[in-house]
């Protein structure tokens, strides 16, 4: 009878004694290495409120594109994913196809933004943002590209404010939040949140990133690392690494009221499919859009799970609806290489037959 | 120092490979030789982690921050990367100098028992990768209650009140009393759910050992034998996280993760009124007082904001319903014809489906998917790949 495991003795002790080389020699680079920076694509900022910026990017030529386009990113996370680094930047990427690429930083909320809620974020903040990028291009209605959490935010501003919207691109944004697999969703349904919220106040961004590490233990508190160290001795890929762990990490906390609501409402409530969801005492009916829609999602999202996304189509009230599945996951559809290579182009053309 | 590791290091796994082959193919006489090369191995090798350990943390002096009880730190540096490096590479390499002293090596009388002792003993990988994160929360809950504790003892409450059950208060102390009852049966309940929860993750564990066997069995032909301690450990991870996922989208993960969140939340809850209380006697201004007040700025900015929008709000309300009223109106005279077409046609939709090497792309156009048609969504639902 075999064994399953064949391991060679000295194999096993080289292998030992290799990982605490590669450690020991990586010190050298861990130590000399600087806090990555971010692609920092060149911007002009545009409106500022409160916390929140609205940035305009410069490529190196002008637009091509007739409407703008503005992204809406999540309230959890900095907006920097999208301009991670130069050669993973999908506004760079957006730019160079000929896009006019606008951009939200929600900021990071503190003690006095406790009581902001989801209208002030959709009706108040965002609608003022359009506004602002409307009036700067002459224009009654521009391009939205809403991410995660901000493609829900997006999706029910378009329900709401039809007539300032052109096109609706939404990225991995989760409809039905009910949907099996959906690990979060399974997680806070029997937490009291009002609870939580009167107790916690806003929520701290050390207990968001916390419950996402334990979305997958092992591989995102060990694992990972583990790889990290066969990359010790490449200070590039080394700084890669590091960048994302900047990004991951460096996170705001949420605005107590709006976490409150989305948690309720969303996550609890399912209400974005039910048809219930009231933003500042206003139906969203999902209805309403009636814009031309492109829903993109990850194939291999942990966070929001395709289902989650592909939702979408069951409920807009749109005939011009198109869907892109992408092959990877929750951040890898923007700074993977094949990201790079497909999403923008996709978007670009997608918006290009709709200008 | 970096090099102090790595020469001893060196030197040292040198010499054991040295005496390792003498064990392993000349069968030399000596006393115990593998089991010095062990021991010896072991306690160098705990030295140059500790070493290295040292050297990372010189550059950091905060620990993990507590996600449920700890303000936020900062925005992240390098140092909260370092530490959750070292958390999660420590519990990789106790692993593996536990596999190598264990035998994982050896050929086993029973395999299955040898992955057993493999992943289930004190330095098991799964236990470690979860506290680096999980007991940050843990310890930092149970060290607010404790100091609380003590805090409440030296005031001279003695014994707490409520510790072995609710008991009658009376007298001046009354409502204190209540109080320390209602805290000691919120800590109560609270360490209660933490033990169910932490049960569901040692069952997580359990059964993830259960998968690696089941994968390790699919590994005995010649050929597909594992062959390297990495190997190894990945399919466990695979195994740890296939389990963990099974547990954590159960009912009973559900209810154990909301009971102990909202038991925690009690507490805190709790520890937040006696402080309050404490500061109103000593004239501070509380919490509530500042989130009432910055409640009610709020409130008066978006009273000040909708004052100043031109449009009033019933004419809003009516262009919303009128709105409401087009669509629903664009679907009806969408949907009426498409039914006969894509029933006379269902070729069409195929049409405009496409697909690229993007992954897949699945369009609706008005003429092939209308809303809420039980013909149309079978026709917005087939797809084909875009060569």
């Amino acid at each position: 009878m075999h064994t399953p495991l064949r391991i060679d003795p000295s194999k096993a002790l080289g292998d030992i004694a290799t990982f605490q080389r590669k450690l020991a020699a990586g010190m050298g680079h861990l130590r000399s290495m600087r806090e990555p920076e971010y692609a920092n694509t060149p911007r002009e900022l545009v409106y500022s409120e409160d916390k929140l910026q609205v940035w305009h990017f410069k490529g190196t030529g002008r637009p091509t594109s007739k409407t703008p386009l503005l992204i809406v990113y999540a309230l959890v996370n900095t907006v920097w994913m999208t301009d991670l680094q130069a050669d993973r930047s999908m506004v760079r990427n957006l730019l160079e196809q000929g896009e006019d690429v606008y951009l939200i930083d929600w900021g990071y909320p503190d003690g006095a933004d406790r009581w902001l809620t989801l209208d002030d974020y959709i009706n108040g903040y965002l609608d003022r943002c359009v506004d602002v990028v409307r009036k700067r291009h002459g224009l009654d209605a521009i391009n939205l590209l809403g991410i995660c959490q901000g493609g829900a935010f997006s999706l029910c501003y378009t329900a709401l404010h039809a007539d300032k919207v052109k096109n609706l691109i939404t990225m991995v944004t989760p409809v039905d939040f009910h949907t099996p697999d959906n690990m979060l969703s399974h997680w806070c349904r029997n937490m009291d949140v009002d609870l939580f919220v009167d107790t916690m106040g806003n929520i701290p961004a050390g207990l968001m990133n916390y419950v996402y590490l334990t979305l997958k233990p092992v591989r995102l508190n060990q694992q990972k690392y583990i790889g990290m160290v066969d990359i010790l001795d490449n200070p590039a890929e080394l700084e890669n690494f590091l960048r994302m762990e900047r990004w991951i990490f460096d996170s705001p906390d949420q605005a107590g009221e709006a976490f409150r609501q989305f948690i309720k409402d969303f996550y609890q409530g399912n209400k974005l499919v039910k048809g219930t969801l009231e933003i500042g005492g206003k139906p969203v009916d999902l209805g309403l859009v009636t814009h031309p829609v492109l829903n993109i999602f990850a194939e291999q999202d942990h966070l929001v799970p395709p289902d989650a996304s592909r939702a979408m189509g069951r409920h807009v009230g749109t005939t011009d609806y198109t869907q892109l599945a992408f092959k990877g996951g929750h951040i890898g559809i923007y700074v993977s290489g094949r990201a790079q290579r497909e999403v923008p182009p996709a978007i670009h053309q997608w918006l290009r037959a709709r200008d | 120092m970096p090099g102090l590791v790595r020469f001893e290091g060196d030197d040292f796994v040198q010499q054991a490979f040295a005496r390792m082959q003498g064990t392993l193919y000349e069968d030399a006489p000596m006393a115990d030789p593998a089991n010095d090369f062990i021991r010896d191995y072991q306690t160098l090798a705990q030295q140059s982690w500790d070493a290295w350990t040292r050297q990372l943390q010189q550059q950091q002096a905060q620990p993990v921050a507590n996600p449920f009880f700890t303000p936020p730190a900062a925005p992240a540096s390098g140092n909260d990367t370092l530490e959750r490096t070292l958390a999660g590479l420590k519990g990789y390499f106790d692993w593996m100098q536990g596999a190598a002293a264990g035998g994982a090596a050896a050929p086993p009388a029973d395999w299955r028992q040898q992955v057993q002792q493999l992943f289930g003993g004190a330095s098991q990988p799964f236990a470690q990768a979860f506290s680096g994160i999980d007991s940050a929360g843990a310890e930092g809950f149970a060290r607010q209650w404790q100091s609380w504790w003590q805090a409440a003892q030296h005031g001279g409450f003695g014994d707490l009140p409520g510790t072995h059950g609710p008991a009658p208060a009376f007298g001046l102390n009354r409502e204190q009393q209540m109080q320390q009852q209602a805290m000691s049966a919120a800590v109560l309940a609270s360490l209660q759910a933490s033990a169910r929860y932490q049960a569901l993750i040692q069952r997580a564990n359990t059964q993830g050992m259960e998968r690696l066997q089941g994968k390790l069995a699919q590994h005995a032909e010649p050929g597909r034998q594992i062959d390297s301690l990495k190997a190894l450990y990945d399919l466990w991870v695979d195994s740890a996280e296939e389990a963990y996922a099974e547990i954590a989208l159960s009912d009973e993960f559900r209810e154990a993760y909301g009971e102990m969140v909202n038991t925690q939340m009690h507490v805190r809850q709790l520890q937040q009124q006696q402080t309050e209380q404490m500061c109103q006697q000593l004239g501070v201004p509380t919490r509530s007082e500042v989130s009432s007040l910055g409640e009610r700025l709020q409130a008066l900015r978006r009273e000040f904001r909708a004052s100043q929008t031109s449009a009033p709000e019933d004419h809003a309300d009516e262009i919303m319903a009128l709105r409401r009223e087009l669509a629903a109106l664009k679907r009806q005279l969408a949907s009426a014809p498409v039914v006969a077409a894509s029933t006379a046609k269902p070729a069409a939709a195929a049409k405009k489906t496409h697909a690229s090497a993007a992954g897949k792309i699945v369009s609706k156009s008005p003429a092939a998917a209308p809303r809420k048609s039980a013909a149309a969504s079978k026709s917005r639902n087939s797809s084909s790949k875009r060569k």
